[in-house]
């Protein structure tokens, strides 16, 4: 056990630079990403069609419908590259085996009374699932925005209007992460092992 | 004994720029900085995304098509830029002309006695809804292999009659599935959709799709003048 490192002599977190990087592009992208496609949103709601609620313009980007779809599928190069280098960097790293969720965070989860272990097992268990849901807003834009090249995204998912409701529910999935990601992270390493992921 | 304390600056390189990250966010959202970025950003990205869009693109791979009950007439909403003309079938003419050896004015007898397509196909908006919807009307690239094109012939221009105005890739206008319908879920094509002669397709946004079509003009280049939407600035290519 080396919990008896006295606070002193406790370094500063230091990060590989490709957490950095994918962490500094992924919150510039997701902010784009986000922003303009609420912007998008407006043009037709998802939810209630042209009387539906709209988004305040304080929350979106690009000003007009026009300029929503600019931003988006400019950024959508960023948020799909970056997800794709840092996704061939893990296995080649492999970081994968000892970065993500894991049965000992299971376990943890069933056993252990230490609350830090069990914050952390829940802090990758989070951190984990959301690659998924990055990965399925990426399917559900490409059906989106090509719907007649991958006309089986559509199919897969029913209808065009969950395609678009699942789309959606990227906003307030990627919302509620960044949350959780940084609470829990401030919570095992504070502000210092938060900032350490960006610079 | 040091009475006077000179607090020690608190922006450090950390915090100023955490703060321009901030401040810089708030720009890009407010209206003034958007509409600068849009173009900038735009002409960054927009012939990647033109290049990708025209390679996923195949021009004689048809859309997979629905069957009749999955017709949903109520969800096809009406956008118009302007009014609604008023067209005399009677009179009305197709005119094709431009890089063509032989230029066509066609009436609505003449075109309707060419062979018809139908097809069940959904219909998307950029607006983001869309609707299937039922298409009937003749093959665009009949019309243009009856003009006879010239092989310099890469962009076909689109008037209607209320002035609204279209360009297309030669490749996305010769799809088998992009028509000039005159029919709309088996009844005759109503004025509000764009009677009596108007573009469908799967393979491309409803922005792209003229109603009212009067004149198709094939050229070699594209003007500076693309679209009514894309001279505004929306997206000129519009694939799906």
């Amino acid at each position: 056990m080396d919990s008896t490192v006295p606070p002193k002599s406790r370094k500063l977190p230091t990060q590989a630079i490709g957490a950095k990087i994918f962490h500094s592009c992924n919150i510039i992208s997701l902010f784009i990403m986000l922003t303009s496609g609420l912007q998008i949103y407006n043009a037709n709601p998802v939810f209630g069609g042209r009387a539906g609620l709209h988004i305040p313009p304080l929350f979106t980007l690009g000003g007009w419908l026009a300029g929503g779809r600019h931003w988006h599928f400019a950024a959508m190069w960023l948020f799909s590259l970056n997800l794709l280098w840092y996704g061939i960097y893990i296995l080649i790293s492999r970081r994968w085996r000892h970065r993500f969720v894991n049965i000992n965070d299971i376990k943890a989860l069933q056993k252990t009374q230490n609350s830090k272990r069990l914050s952390y097992a829940w802090h990758r268990i989070v951190y984990t699932a959301i690659i998924p849901i990055l990965l399925l807003a990426l399917l559900t834009g490409i059906g989106m925005y090509k719907p007649a090249q991958f006309p089986w995204i559509v199919d897969a998912f029913g209808s065009w209007e969950a395609l678009r409701i699942v789309h959606f529910s990227s906003v307030p999935s990627v919302i509620l992460f960044v949350l959780i990601h940084r609470q829990l992270g401030r919570k095992a390493g504070g502000e210092q092992l938060t900032e350490s992921m960006f610079w | 004994m040091n009475l006077i304390r000179v607090p020690r600056s608190e922006l450090t390189r950390r915090r100023f720029l955490q703060f321009s990250g901030i401040s810089g966010m708030g720009f890009l959202l407010s209206g003034c900085g958007a509409p600068l970025f849009n173009d900038v950003v735009n002409n960054l990205s927009e012939p990647l995304n033109q290049k990708v869009e025209t390679l996923l693109f195949n021009p004689q791979k048809p859309v997979p098509e629905f069957s009749k009950s999955d017709i949903k007439p109520k969800e096809l909403l009406i956008n118009t830029f302007k009014d609604t003309p008023i067209i005399d079938q009677a009179k009305y003419r197709l005119i094709v002309d431009g890089d063509v050896n032989n230029p066509l004015s066609l009436s609505m007898a003449d075109i309707q006695a060419l062979p018809l397509t139908s097809m069940i196909i959904r219909h998307i908006c950029v607006e983001g809804w869309a609707a299937i919807v039922q298409w009937g009307g003749i093959r665009l690239r009949e019309i243009v292999a009856l003009a006879k094109p010239k092989a310099n012939a890469k962009f076909a221009y689109f008037k209607s009659a209320d002035g609204y105005y279209e360009s297309w890739d030669i490749a996305s206008a010769l799809h088998p599935q992009t028509l000039l319908a005159y029919q709309k879920n088996g009844e005759p094509l109503p004025v509000d959709n764009g009677a009596p002669l108007r573009l469908a397709s799967p393979i491309k946004l409803g922005y792209k799709q003229s109603k009212w079509v009067t004149q198709i003009t094939l050229v070699s280049d594209l003007l500076p003048m693309k679209g009514y939407w894309e001279d505004q600035g929306y997206e000129w290519y519009g694939g799906l």
